[in-house]
């Protein structure tokens, strides 16, 4: 059986990746600063940790308040909220992206004996790979490769979905009513 | 709890949406004393925000959907929640089924017939496409009908560089055919191409319920009451009777609602869910299931996204989510090759933005890091599609049920929805994502490549028949046990076709509606 979760990634050679290297800046201007500020549903740590995840995946991601975005949006009533996961699984929003976290956690210890916040960037990626080839080795629930899937459209969101973020891509706006913030 | 009782109506309609908005419009103005109950909170133009993260807001908030099988997943993303429903939110896509799509059992043996005929149906669709305000140049490869009140907007450079790939395949891409004004029509005004129709048009260019039916139905004193969950529908002790509804309030509170005429115009799988919700001892299975097939014959269209990169500018965000162009040629050839089953059609040039479901980042989930960004910077100015929608036998495996073990959060049953696509009909898909391969390979891509299957619409479950130990309703939606209930919307149709569904759900209502107004003194006292 093929359910809702088996969207959508194909695997790619882990070759491709062996050049990549992480970038920091941020591009949006919008980015909103999260730091010393306390979450609403996430721990401080989850949070850092779903950052730390996304920022691979989009570069400025965790400087774009993706954490925030993911955070505030499972603290809201979910006929508000503004979630991509909405779509696809909205029983338990909260747990799916506390399990997801876990999964991160748990997976970067049996492979490093590391905290996802101390591994180095190529560690991060071999976790990232792995999630995109749906080859983790201990993280199952949720399915990682969805998760991948929702943690990417997320941070894609927040770094390419807002304004400035087609401003930065050169695509005009053309709102009929603009946003009233990026998220 | 006690319960709290209000005055009875002539009608009430469950639903706000395409169906439930146009079904009270049109009764309404015959006079009918009209009430429509909607289970979401109230919408306004002012919340259709060009944004594809805030549009979400649109969406499905209800009860959960379980979903199983291989075609399934689309619920929460297709349907609406407030005042208008998925009619916020639709992509205006505006075509009639075939005349075989009417008599798919009698010309081939499998799937059904529905009880009407294309020509039963034609005058409906023609005024529904002025009623609706519908664009669209004449088309050989579509069923003959009345021009269209608007003539198409034209090519865009998205479908202008996909063009000779239809042209080297042999098929013929044309305009396509939209609940969009390419000119300012009926006090409403004119596209502008910008590319957000699916976070709600609040111009009104393309239409829907808050701008052309609730001011219709408004005007004809047509009440709606928000935040009303309906639970189930009532009936007399005979149960050959519908007296009402029992809906749930924004605070819990149990209300009925009595009625003459109950109209049940969800969203299909809602439908069939209250239908199954509202057993008694004398409707056990739940109203209109004494052939035992409420529920049973859903449908969905199975769709492939075919992407790719071109050498020229194709201006990716600019056009309308629905599609630019269209090819239905070939739609009548519902057997192309030997175990493939199912009409198809191609929806060219979608309107795309860099996020959401159907965004240029998602094309590429796979792409992570410099390389997605890298893709991005390109497909902003270089990205196009299309998409094929393929036809799905009705099978009564496929269905809606309730599951007992979980309720939802109104202490209901949760709806579960079975799906999973037939050989014949996967194979036909596979052939047409093969098609769509060649096509934009031919068009000079520099990249291109296949999305995932997946579904795309909701139809059957409360099917339509002559036969009523073999259906749900009669051709109008009348159910068969019970005279003054009727049902509206997609869950009627007995066969999908391959086509978007609201314009034959649209005409539908109207017939429908025609019959109850002329009909009037059969169910009113």
């Amino acid at each position: 059986m093929i359910g809702r979760r088996h969207f959508l990634t194909r695997v790619i050679p882990t070759t491709f990746w062996t050049s990549f290297i992480m970038r920091s800046l941020s591009r949006n201007a919008e980015a909103k600063t999260v730091e010393n500020e306390s979450y609403k549903t996430l721990t401080t740590t989850e949070a850092e940790t779903l950052g730390a995840w996304c920022a691979i995946i989009v570069s400025g991601a965790g400087q774009a308040g993706v954490a925030r975005f993911v955070d505030e949006n499972l603290a809201g009533d979910q006929a508000a909220s503004l979630l991509l996961l909405r779509y696809l699984d909205a029983s338990d929003m909260a747990g799916f992206y506390r399990n997801g976290i876990s999964g991160i956690e748990k997976e970067c210890q049996h492979r490093f004996g590391l905290s996802f916040a101390r591994a180095n960037a190529d560690q991060r990626l071999e976790l990232v790979e792995a999630a995109i080839a749906s080859k983790m080795q201990v993280w199952t629930n949720p399915n990682p490769n969805f998760f991948y899937f929702i943690s990417r459209s997320d941070a894609v969101d927040v770094v390419y979905g807002t304004q400035a973020g087609f401003a930065d891509l050169n695509i005009p706006y053309l709102a009929h009513i603009p946003p009233p913030r990026p998220w | 709890m006690s319960q709290i009782s209000h005055d009875k109506v002539e009608v009430v309609i469950i639903g706000s949406g395409i169906a439930g908005s146009t079904m009270a419009a049109e009764l309404g103005e015959a006079a009918f004393n009209v009430l429509v109950l909607e289970a979401g909170p109230e919408r306004k133009l002012s919340d259709m925000i060009s944004s594809q993260i805030w549009s979400r807001r649109l969406r499905w908030a209800g009860p959960e959907v379980l979903e199983t099988g291989d075609l399934v997943g689309a619920a929460n993303f297709a349907m609406g929640w407030g005042t208008g429903g998925a009619g916020l939110h639709w992509y205006a896509n505006w075509y009639r089924l075939h005349p075989d799509d009417f008599r798919v059992r009698s010309l081939f043996g499998r799937s059904l017939d529905w009880p009407i005929g294309y020509d039963d149906l034609r005058p409906w669709y023609d005024h529904a496409q002025s009623y609706f305000g519908v664009s669209g140049n004449d088309d050989s490869n579509a069923p003959s009908g009345e021009a269209y009140p608007m003539p198409a907007t034209s090519m865009s450079k998205q479908s202008s560089a996909i063009k000779p790939g239809f042209d080297a395949e042999g098929l013929e891409l044309t305009t396509n055919t939209l609940a969009i004004n390419s000119a300012p029509y009926a006090g409403r005004a004119g596209c502008l191409l910008d590319g957000w129709c699916d976070a709600g048009c609040p111009i009104g260019a393309l239409t829907n319920p808050l701008v052309l039916q609730w001011p219709r139905a408004r005007k004809a004193g047509v009440e709606l009451r928000h935040n009303a969950y309906v639970a189930r529908i009532e009936t007399d002790p005979s149960g050959s009777k519908a007296t009402g509804v029992l809906y749930l309030d924004e605070q819990g509170r149990e209300n009925l609602q009595p009625a003459d005429i109950v109209i049940s115009a969800c969203h299909t799988i809602w439908n069939a869910r209250l239908l199954l919700l509202s057993t008694s001892d004398k409707h056990p299975d739940g109203l209109g299931n004494g052939s035992k097939t409420l529920g049973r014959y859903f449908t969905s269209h199975a769709l492939t996204t075919i992407h790719g990169l071109f050498s020229q500018e194709t201006e990716p965000h600019l056009g309308v989510s629905g599609a630019n162009t269209l090819c239905l040629d070939g739609y009548e050839d519902k057997q192309p090759a030997k175990g493939a089953f199912g009409s198809r059609a191609w929806l060219v040039g979608q309107a795309a933005k860099p996020n959401d479901l159907l965004g240029t980042a998602l094309a590429k989930p796979e792409l992570y890091g410099e390389a997605l960004d890298d893709y991005l910077r390109n497909a902003s100015r270089h990205y196009g599609n299309m998409t094929v929608l393929c036809e799905e036998d009705s099978i009564p495996e496929n269905r809606i049920t309730l599951d007992p073990s979980k309720r939802d959060r109104y202490g209901l049953p949760q709806a579960h929805v079975i799906n999973s696509l037939p050989h014949a009909n996967a194979t036909r898909s596979k052939l047409a994502k093969e098609e769509g391969l060649r096509i934009f390979k031919a068009a000079g891509t520099t990249d291109a490549w296949a999305g995932p299957r997946n579904p795309m619409h909701m139809m059957g479950g409360t099917i339509m028949g002559d036969d009523a130990s073999a259906s749900v309703t009669n051709s109008f939606g009348q159910v068969h046990e019970v005279d003054n209930l009727f049902v509206a919307g997609a869950s009627l149709f007995p066969t999908p076709g391959a086509v978007n569904p609201t314009a034959t759900l649209a005409a539908l209502v109207f017939r429908t509606a025609d019959y109850i107004r002329t009909h009037r003194s059969e169910w009113l006292p």
